[in-house]
């Protein structure tokens, strides 16, 4: 499959991106893989009739990388979608966009880097109430581009909850929408 | 810590969010039942315990897995769900489950004596009979065929496949072989054209998921097991054109019946993602009639949603220059099988596709087209439309002449 854009992760900052992206280039082929059930039907329904198009139930898995930068991604159920631009709005660690163990934490599609502590024992905080460390962890970008051992991937975009630090969902999808060519 | 998971269908992943309790459609509409989470994780700590918690009413469940395509977490609902029935459940009606279940068996005999067999079918004697078997008697049952595909295929093509540039296999199923034999002359119709040969595997057995559904564990595993060896044993894509088979076919076999298909399951898949690849890729080239027009609205199956292949029927469909495609959101159809014709789950059915049958209603097309063939029972008795297969639309639009000379050149 071939599209324009392809935005990876259909939650909520997936789903307004792919709004904002067709709102502002009518022409433009869009597509949100999507894995699970999409919360929020108004802007999945506006992002429909925009003309873009929803892959349900499939989780990217994997990436087929050029000289920094994506050529395609791979999904669980084995479809490949090319592109000439991608948005990682894959979420946290409910979505399963960050994956954790004792070591350390990951972006599993892209394996892009991600910022957190490095000791393990300062991830949380005993008390329930406190702020949680492990709620800033997330991928590190460069200009809502998405750094990968220290370069930027020229064409990977992250917008929402991955992003690491304190994030404003709408103001990193504004982001993403204006550094997308 | 995944390694050291020990459950099946990873149950202890559950964090009890209930989404898909919410997208569940018998929930919905039945108060008797649970609804997925309390039915299938929930409920399966208790029944690892013990068996005496099982609750009959899983019975309720349509196996539409659109709990399963809904989790965030990855845990297979509905699989928790089925096995638990296949282990705990028993049969109320089991003559009529028996034959509703050996669509194999049954077709062999009805396709004998099809016009015999159409015939009694449309007879009120016939309805009240199955009635009493505990078949819905406003069930429309679909017709038989007179003549079985692969009689037709042995008749008229077979000879001719290996003439062509390469070859597929073909996993037609029980549907396209008693009762729509047209189905799999499309896609025959469709490759040919395409210089593309079409070879029926030896052996092929029902996938079996009706007998999973109707609680005949044994019986779908032994046709589970031989599918796969035969898979086995032939190079080459499998394709099929029921969304339902290849689904049973690539995530039923090792996660409910516990047949491992590693080996065999990449190569089983869709003919309309094989199609469409083939198309993208350059290899095949398709060219459509210019006087070709229908209103069309795409109807996905849950089981197709499950698989995540519901693109590749609507990108096909695009393809063809005089069709307009509406694709509204999805919604099960409520029939799941054999669910639908049996006499005390008709209206739970009836009722889910309700909610399908206005949208279709309210786009009002010439064809609703759909892959599964249950889902096409229930539209054709639900609603006045015509129904078909997304490759039959494909077959009809194509410019047969033109599409074997732009894939001749090729070779």
């Amino acid at each position: 499959m071939k599209y324009d854009i392809c935005i990876i992760g259909g939650g909520m900052s997936g789903t307004k991106a792919g709004v904002a992206l067709l709102s502002r280039k009518k022409r433009a082929s869009v597509c949100i893989l999507s894995a699970g059930r999409t919360l929020n039907p108004t802007s999945r329904e506006e992002f429909k009739r925009l003309g873009g198009d929803i892959f349900d139930n499939c989780r990217a898995v994997s990436s087929v990388m050029g000289e920094n930068r994506v050529q395609a991604v791979v999904t669980d159920n084995d479809i490949r979608v090319e592109a000439s631009a991608f948005v990682l709005s894959t979420g946290k660690f409910f979505s399963r966009g960050l994956l954790s163990d004792m070591d350390g934490v990951y972006e599993p599609v892209f394996g892009a880097d991600v910022e957190f502590e490095a000791d393990r024992s300062a991830w949380s905080s005993e008390d329930f109430f406190d702020p949680q460390p492990f709620e800033s962890f997330g991928v590190r970008t460069e200009g809502s581009r998405v750094l990968k051992d220290g370069n930027v991937i020229e064409n990977l975009y992250a917008c929402g909850e991955i992003l690491c630090g304190v994030v404003d969902v709408d103001k990193s999808v504004r982001e993403v929408c204006r550094n997308i060519r | 810590m995944q390694e050291h998971q020990i459950s099946k269908a990873d149950f202890e992943a559950c964090m009890k969010c209930n989404i898909c309790t919410e997208v569940c459609p018998m929930y919905e509409v039945n108060p008797l039942y649970q609804g997925p989470k309390k039915s299938g994780p929930d409920a399966e700590r208790y029944r690892l315990k013990d068996p005496a918690f099982f609750d009959s009413n899983l019975k309720f469940c349509l196996n539409c897995k659109r709990c399963e395509t809904a989790c965030p977490s990855g845990v297979k609902v509905a699989d928790i769900i089925q096995m638990a029935k296949l282990k705990y459940s028993s049969s109320t009606h089991p003559l009529r489950d028996t034959a509703l279940s050996s669509t194999d068996l049954v077709g062999s005999v009805a396709s004998v004596f099809a016009p015999a067999v159409n015939f009694a079918l449309e007879q009120e004697v016939a309805s009240k009979a199955m009635g009493l078997l505990g078949v819905d008697s406003h069930s429309v049952f679909p017709k038989y065929a007179s003549e079985k595909f692969v009689t037709w295929f042995r008749r008229n093509a077979r000879k001719s496949q290996d003439s062509f540039g390469s070859q597929v296999n073909y996993f037609h199923g029980c549907y396209v072989n008693y009762n729509n034999p047209q189905q799999g002359k499309d896609l025959v119709k469709i490759l040919n054209a395409c210089n593309v040969g079409v070879k029926l595997m030896k052996g092929e057995k029902c996938c079996g998921v009706a007998m999973m559904a109707n609680g005949f564990r044994d019986r779908a595993a032994a046709n589970a097991a031989s599918n796969v060896e035969m898979f086995s044993k032939v190079d080459g894509p499998i394709l099929c054109t029921s969304s339902t088979c290849a689904f049973t076919m690539r995530q039923e076999y090792p996660e409910v019946l516990g047949v491992d298909n590693s080996k065999v399951k990449d190569s089983i898949m869709l003919a309309t993602k094989w199609l469409f690849e083939e198309v993208e890729s350059g290899r095949i080239r398709l060219a459509f009639r210019q006087d070709f027009r229908m209103k069309v609205v795409y109807h996905i199956p849950c089981h197709l949603q499950r698989l995540g292949w519901q693109m590749y029927s609507i990108a096909l469909m695009r393809m063809i220059p005089g069709l307009t495609l509406a694709v509204p959101e999805q919604e099960c159809c409520g029939i799941a099988g054999t669910f639908g014709f049996k006499k005390e789950y008709a209206g739970y059915s009836r009722k889910i596709g309700s909610k399908l049958f206005e949208n279709l209603r309210s786009a009002n097309p010439q064809v609703v087209a759909t892959d599964c063939e249950t889902c096409r029972f229930q539209i054709e008795m639900g609603t006045p439309f015509t129904v078909m297969h997304p490759l039959a639309i494909l077959a009809e639009a194509l410019d047969i002449e033109i599409t074997k000379e732009l894939n001749e050149t090729d070779n």
